[in-house]
């Protein structure tokens, strides 16, 4: 990490210090301040923290973390700090603390918000190490291959930098492939199809590894007999990389692919495919990043299934998932998203034997994958390490199968599954219910 | 007539009180976020569960799994409410039952030993040692000295009164102002997005 970052700390001017500061002022508003002059540095938080759970160490407590970043605000921003810095532990921001606000806010933090609920004042703390990430963006230190996810979005309409023609073709594919699976040459996977009710929209990993997770989600639609579509150009991709690199101007860029193909296609609802941080950038972060409310509801695939189960559109066999199943609750999705009950629901309904895991829902570990983690290859061993903790939530549950509704956790649960011996498949919910679906065509077969 | 020292304490607290909205008109100045998205809770349930269930040991891992830290500062808090009731009682020149002031003496001596072992806490832990700045060893030492020396009253009680209360805009106590913010905040942002209390999101 260091070979990359210090070159870049050493080409700072005063100029970029100022231009940083500026972005991180800029971006505060009474909450923050209250935030940033509430900690009473009491550690409580330590352990509520993955990474420090996973490594004890000073740094890694989300109170000292937040402490680098208040250190600032209080030498720059406050008459304590500036009268008495060795008092109340005010710095001014230089290139060490840049680097440490850099390790702080990238390195060891994936806005996985677990602190924010154990803190014992009630600390948001993300929202803070966001405002300090984009200071860090305004001075062109934000991690190169997660800016370059972002550019990919900006330039190709998608993170992974998938022409057109590779999508239309995965999905033509994949349309192939659900007429055979369903023995329904009608079943379609729709592309740009105008006035449909629903949009779909999925992470790019799935037309590029995991094209049997869009298969399944286009099977639970077409048995639902739901009218959606795809988009085909721009507005596909729900990921938005820029919720992690906290620059809004180009957030705002993404995520106006989708709400042009909503208008483009005119769609009533735009539906948020299984992945945590899309949910979050689409349902909450979207219309702040445009400072206008969107004129169609953005709801996720968990809470449409969760409603054709309700209203008997679905009707599925639990004994075709008969290995027990456990469920990891992606931060973005569950703990900032406020989705906690529908994928329960659901897989109640779907899966033979499902089990929590200690503890869940809001109280969930982060995988480790969330913030960005998976772009930022410098911290790889460090993401490896603190997602020890779920891999020790996983194997005390026994699940043989792990649900993970968000293709980033499922990358990193697959990498953890290697890592700590795991043995457990990961799947979507949406594979899961594909699987247990009873259609008229299984119907027929089974005894 | 109050005395030389306790007019102190007054004006002491007189510049707290000053200080704090000094602090709070700051913070205003940075304006309020305005947001668009379509709430999928209610904010005010939020911040009404943010200062109830939410603080409770079954919402919070970090309560239930330091529970003396927990009740220390429990204590703590409730020995400086105490003494603080105390001292308007006596600035007021209103005689309080034996009984009462008794009464008082469970609190003050709980209050401080949660305060005594919380800054022994924060100086043998090496974490928190090194996570804490000068002002947490000093706001702690102010207030643990206004609770013991409750017991006991007279000149040195109203001298730390005066010390504390002059300190508390100064450094972190300041959080006697801001907890109550920043738990709000934290209540409506969580409780619009049906987070908080757990179950209260809508149905779309």
């Amino acid at each position: 990490m260091s070979t990359d970052l210090e070159p870049k700390l050493e080409a700072l001017t005063p100029q970029d210090f100022a231009r940083g500061l500026e972005v991180f002022h800029q971006s505060l508003r009474d909450a923050e301040v209250s935030y940033l002059s509430a900690c009473v540095r009491c550690g409580l938080c330590a352990d509520s923290c993955h990474y420090h759970r996973a490594e004890p160490a000073l740094e890694n407590m989300p109170a000292r973390k937040l402490d680098q970043i208040a250190a600032v605000f209080r030498g720059h921003f406050t008459t304590m700090g500036r009268l008495a810095p060795g008092l109340v532990g005010a710095k001014r921001f230089d290139k060490d603390m840049a680097r440490a606000w850099v390790d702080a806010a990238f390195g060891r933090c994936s806005l996985c918000g677990r602190c924010s609920i154990n803190c014992t004042i009630g600390i948001p703390l993300p929202t803070l190490f966001r405002a300090a990430r984009k200071a860090l963006g305004a001075m062109r230190l934000v991690p190169e291959d997660l800016q370059a996810s972002v550019a990919n979005s900006l330039v190709h309409g998608n993170n992974m930098a998938i022409e057109r023609d590779e999508w239309v073709e995965t999905v033509q594919w994949m349309e192939e492939e659900l007429q055979a699976e369903t023995g329904d040459p009608e079943a379609r996977i729709p592309l740009d199809k105008q006035g449909a009710r629903c949009l779909f929209t999925v992470n790019p990993r799935e037309a590029k590894f995991f094209p049997l997770s869009l298969q399944a989600s286009a099977k639970v639609f077409w048995a639902a007999g739901e009218d959606w579509t795809l988009a085909s150009d721009g507005g596909w991709d729900l990921t938005n990389y820029a919720l992690f690199t906290c620059e809004d101007d180009q957030a705002a860029a993404i995520v106006t692919h989708l709400s042009d193909a909503m208008t483009r296609l005119g769609c009533e609802v735009l539906v948020i495919g299984e992945c945590g941080h899309g949910y979050q950038s689409a349902r909450w972060m979207g219309p702040e990043w445009l400072k206008k409310a969107f004129p169609f509801p953005v709801v996720s695939i968990l809470e449409l299934m969760d409603q054709y189960l309700a209203e008997g559109r679905l009707q599925v066999d639990p004994s075709r998932n008969p290995l027990p199943v456990t469920l990891h609750d992606p931060c973005n999705l569950v703990r900032h998203g406020g989705i906690l009950e529908p994928q329960r629901r659901v897989l109640r309904k779907a899966v033979a034997h499902f089990v929590e895991m200690a503890p869940h829902g809001v109280e969930n570990y982060c995988c480790g994958g969330g913030g960005g983690q998976l772009a930022m290859s410098q911290y790889r061993d460090r993401r490896l390490k603190a997602g020890g903790v779920k891999a020790r939530q996983i194997q005390a549950t026994g699940a043989k199968v792990v649900a993970a509704p968000c293709h980033n956790c499922i990358d990193q649960l697959g990498e953890l599954n290697k890592e700590y011996q795991l043995k457990v498949q990961v799947k979507t919910v949406a594979e899961l219910v594909a699987a247990a679906l009873i259609t008229p065509h299984s119907a027929e077969v089974l005894p | 007539m109050l005395s030389p020292l306790e007019v102190s304490v007054v004006a002491a607290a007189a510049c707290s009180a000053l200080g704090l909205a000094l602090l709070r008109r700051q913070a205003s100045a940075y304006g309020v976020r305005v947001l668009h998205a379509p709430a999928a809770g209610d904010p005010a349930v939020g911040v009404r569960y943010a200062f109830t269930g939410a603080m409770s040991p079954g919402a919070k891992e970090s309560v239930r799994e330091h529970l003396p830290s927990y009740l220390a500062g429990l204590a703590y808090h409730a020995g400086i409410f105490t003494a603080l009731g105390l001292l308007v009682a006596t600035l007021c020149g209103v005689p309080l039952p034996a009984s009462l002031r008794w009464l008082c003496r469970v609190p003050l001596i709980l209050g401080t030993m949660g305060g005594t072992g919380l800054l022994l806490k924060r100086m043998l832990q090496s974490e928190l040692r090194g996570l804490s700045h000068p002002d947490d060893f000093l706001s702690n030492l102010l207030a643990t000295a206004f609770v013991g020396l409750a017991l006991l009253g007279g000149t040195t009680w109203l001298l730390s009164a005066a010390l504390l209360l002059f300190y508390a805009p100064l450094g972190k106590i300041r959080h006697c102002l801001f907890f109550f913010l920043a738990r709000r905040n934290l209540g409506a942002f969580f409780g619009r997005r049906g987070v908080f209390p757990p179950g209260s999101s809508h149905v779309h």
